[in-house]
């Protein structure tokens, strides 16, 4: 708030005043700044949408060798409860263009858990015997949700998740 | 650095000429009291409205199965939901207030008058408007209140001659209140405060060529004008300190003063609450109409009242310039045509029995016998102070009168 | 002092409630969570079966501070994210009562007299001379006297219901307006803020006027 006009007149003292001034304006900025955050964290996810970014599946009624589609933070999630026979094959192979060993895929290696969104454009893999085709650019996964081969330049990701017990687990948790 | 876009900008658009010519060199009185804050207060709060409501409406879901819901979402679970809320329920209080202490020193300073016509005006307009996107406003929550406020403010709209029923029909677009009339009340309540925002702009341009009125209502000499900035920005910063201080204190600590209780109930079209009263705000104007026992004439008695504000430029007759400064008589008037809305407003809070009808109908009277006696005590009292006031100031009132026609500064005595 | 309103509010005749003056009992909401969670309890197991809060989730009362244990014994095998429910259908509440009995969430605000309203109901209660419940708030109540305060022989035992409802009120209004004391904690420092801030801009102000007087 200067104006060079006013300026050239005689001041009483004019250090006060440029520190008068200059605590004037960082307060007032600081205070403007303050205001500023209810508004912009008002569009952050509010409690109720939060709320979805934890997600109970009861593991009881997904028998050996099927898999349950799940829905966590409003994305699919995948839950396949992996045959011996997966296992062995899993475990034995590193994937292809993205690889990664299946030990570090799973908590325990009947459980495979991953996020169902094909990591080229997002559309939702269809499951086989094989593991996923993505429908959309036919991209194939394994039964550790990796890469083998098509358009898709990542594995599907695992998400946070812990296993409460043989009969739950929590998505969204690590 | 910061020179260069300047003159860059310059070159392009007057840029440090619009400063220049509404901000640092700009002429005002050098006699304004803190009654001259509320302008700029308005506009503070039309702002932090706008922008308050902008960030409710994209939480906010205007269906009538939904709004209700939608707002405990926003009070509960959205981060600070419930201070955006609060800041504009309590928001649309203080710009009532703001607004009314604007108009009553506008009243009582003798403001309106010539050559600041336009400008009063153009302030009406903006007050219908702030009314109306009120009213729309409060239809919003979808509680009791609103439900049956927007009820029976539609319903005046029937009093429209041949073509009532129509009309009602027409504005809330369903066979009563409903959520044809919600979601339309969403989006005028969110399109009004940018016609608000450009009328504004109106109003201040008109403020600039007639410049601001003072306290005296005698024109100053130009060595009596300082530049608005720094001395009025300054100023206006302090008032708007002080103002937040109270309507923070409201919005942090008793931010349900301005929520009736009855709202906080879903609306329900089958039960009528016990005592439906328009929000503080609408009171006096609410007495009014109910003072007429004729539908008809209690609609047009209320908008009357409203829009009678305008002929009090050509009302007031008197040739001592401004309002109550010089004016005794005025300022007696002033403070009972005050102290007579205050009434109204009292009475329009009564449940209409017993003294509240015809103590309601006296202060309606008297509220318009103020508009057309003013005329005549404006005249008289002129006379009376003619007759007895220094010559030296009766010169400086009629150097004045004459700026205000437009004649030229050498033609005044 | 609110004992002997209370008191006053029940000797009073019917029908000197029915005129527009009510005389409310004050009522000192109290915030501290072990009030809110007796509140909690005896809503939860006197008042549920016929109302909802639909707008409180058990997950809402484990944030408040209420043991987990507690809240899990409340909400049974319902999720922590479902609204607290009504014991009764609507179709069972429409018949025996003619109305769906309201939703409380808000009830401690929807009333005028807010607070001091809904204590001054619960506590309002008393048997009328053909024996029905009436209340002097809420002529034509359809809702019993859970509280039992018109029961209430000894002034021990009406002491220990006014606490009841003193619990009640104070959980309702919590529920009413669960971020009130975050409300309140950050208007302190936003009204200090706002002190400072007018302070420095007041000095401006004189400052730069100060100019004036020295020409």
């Amino acid at each position: 708030m200067s104006d060079s006009k006013s300026m050239d007149k005689p001041l009483d003292c004019p250090e006060r005043r440029n520190f008068l001034e200059k605590a004037t304006a960082v307060v007032g900025g600081v205070g403007v700044a303050g205001a500023s955050w209810p508004f912009i964290n008002s569009m952050n996810p509010s409690a109720d949408v939060l709320e979805n970014a934890i997600s109970e599946v009861d593991l009881k009624v997904i028998e050996v060798g099927q898999s349950q589609t799940v829905s966590w933070e409003g994305k699919p999630v995948f839950v396949v409860h992996r045959t011996p026979a997966q296992i062995a094959a899993m475990q034995a192979s590193k994937g292809g263009p993205d690889p990664q060993e299946d030990t570090a895929r799973t908590q325990q290696p009947e459980w495979l858990v991953v996020v169902g969104l094909c990591t080229h454009l997002g559309c939702v893999p269809t499951r086989d015997n094989e593991g996923w085709l993505c429908p959309c650019h036919g991209s194939r996964y394994d039964n550790s949700g990796r890469i083998l081969h098509g358009p898709a330049p990542a594995n599907l990701p695992v998400p946070p998740y812990k296993i409460v017990s043989s009969e739950t687990i929590i998505i969204g948790v690590a | 650095m910061a020179k260069g876009i300047i003159s860059w900008i310059d070159r392009r658009f007057p840029l440090t000429a619009i400063i220049k010519h509404e901000l640092t060199e700009y002429p005002t009185p050098r006699n304004l009291s803190y009654w001259w804050n509320f302008g700029f207060l308005a506009g503070f709060v039309l702002v932090l409205q706008i922008l308050t409501g902008i960030f409710l409406a994209m939480h906010y879901k205007p269906d009538a199965s939904m709004a209700f819901d939608s707002l405990q979402t926003i009070m509960r679970d959205v981060n600070y939901g419930w201070l955006l809320r609060y800041l504009h329920s309590t928001g649309a209080s203080a710009f009532f207030i703001v607004i009314y202490v604007h108009m009553a020193r506008t009243l009582y300073y003798g403001s309106y008058r010539a050559p600041r016509e336009l400008l009063w005006w153009t302030g009406q307009v903006l007050l219908l408007s702030i009314m109306a996107s009120a009213f729309m406003g409060y239809l919003l929550p979808w509680g009791q209140m609103s439900y049956w406020g927007a009820g029976v403010i539609t319903n005046l709209f029937g009093a429209t001659p041949f073509i009532g029923e129509a009309v009602v029909l027409w504005l809330r677009g369903d066979f009563a209140v409903g959520d044809a009339t919600l979601t339309r009340f969403f989006a005028l309540h969110y399109l009004f405060p940018f016609l608000v925002a450009g009328m504004v702009v109106i109003h201040l341009v008109s403020l600039h060529t007639v410049k601001s009125s003072n306290p005296s209502g005698i024109n100053l000499e130009d060595k009596d004008n300082i530049p608005f900035h720094p001395y009025y920005t300054s100023k206006d910063g302090f008032g708007l300190g002080v103002y937040l201080i109270i309507f923070c204190w409201f919005v942090f600590f008793a931010p349900n003063t301005f929520i009736e209780a009855v709202n906080n109930n879903p609306a329900n079209p089958l039960v009528t609450p016990p005592h439906i009263v328009p929000e503080w705000y609408f009171l006096p104007f609410y007495a009014i109409l109910r003072s007429i026992p004729d539908l008809l004439g209690g609609v047009v008695a209320m908008v009357m009242s409203l829009l009678l504000f305008a002929v009090l430029p050509f009302a007031d007759r008197s040739t001592i310039p401004g309002g109550a400064r010089y004016r005794p008589i005025y300022r007696v008037t002033f403070f009972l045509f005050i102290a007579d809305i205050f009434v109204l407003g009292y009475l329009g809070a009564q449940a209409p029995t017993g003294y509240v009808v015809p103590m309601g109908q006296v202060a309606t009277f008297l509220y318009f016998a103020t508009f057309f006696i003013l005329p005549i005590v404006s005249k008289r009292e002129d006379k009376w102070l003619r007759a007895r006031l220094p010559q030296e100031l009766l010169a400086q009132f009629d150097r004045t009168n004459a700026l205000a026609k437009g004649q030229n500064k050498g033609d005044a005595p | 002092m609110s004992r002997l309103i209370a008191l006053a509010l029940c000797c009073l005749s019917y029908s000197a409630w029915a005129s527009e003056e009510h005389k409310l009992a004050k009522v000192q909401v109290r915030t501290d969570v072990q009030s809110l969670e007796r509140g909690a309890e005896t809503v939860i197991s006197m008042c549920t079966g016929c109302h909802s809060l639909k707008y409180i989730k058990y997950r809402d009362l484990l944030k408040l501070g209420i043991a987990k244990e507690k809240v899990n014994s409340w909400r049974g095998s319902n999720p922590p994210g479902t609204s607290i429910p009504s014991q009764m259908s609507p179709e069972v509440a429409v018949k025996g009562f003619g109305s769906i009995p309201p939703d409380l969430s808000l009830m401690a605000q929807a009333r005028d007299g807010r607070a001091n309203y809904l204590y001054s109901y619960l506590l309002g209660f008393y048997v009328t001379p053909d024996g029905k419940s009436g209340n002097h708030l809420f002529p034509g109540v359809k809702m019993p006297d859970v509280l039992g305060i018109a029961g209430a022989r000894t002034p021990e035992e009406r002491a220990q219901i006014e606490e009841k409802a003193r619990d009640v009120t104070s959980f309702l209004m919590w529920a009413a307006d669960p971020h009130e004391q975050e409300r309140k904690k950050l208007g302190y420092y936003v009204i200090g803020y706002l002190v400072l801030l007018t302070v420095l801009l007041k000095l401006m102000k004189m400052r730069i006027w100060s100019r004036l007087r020295n020409n």
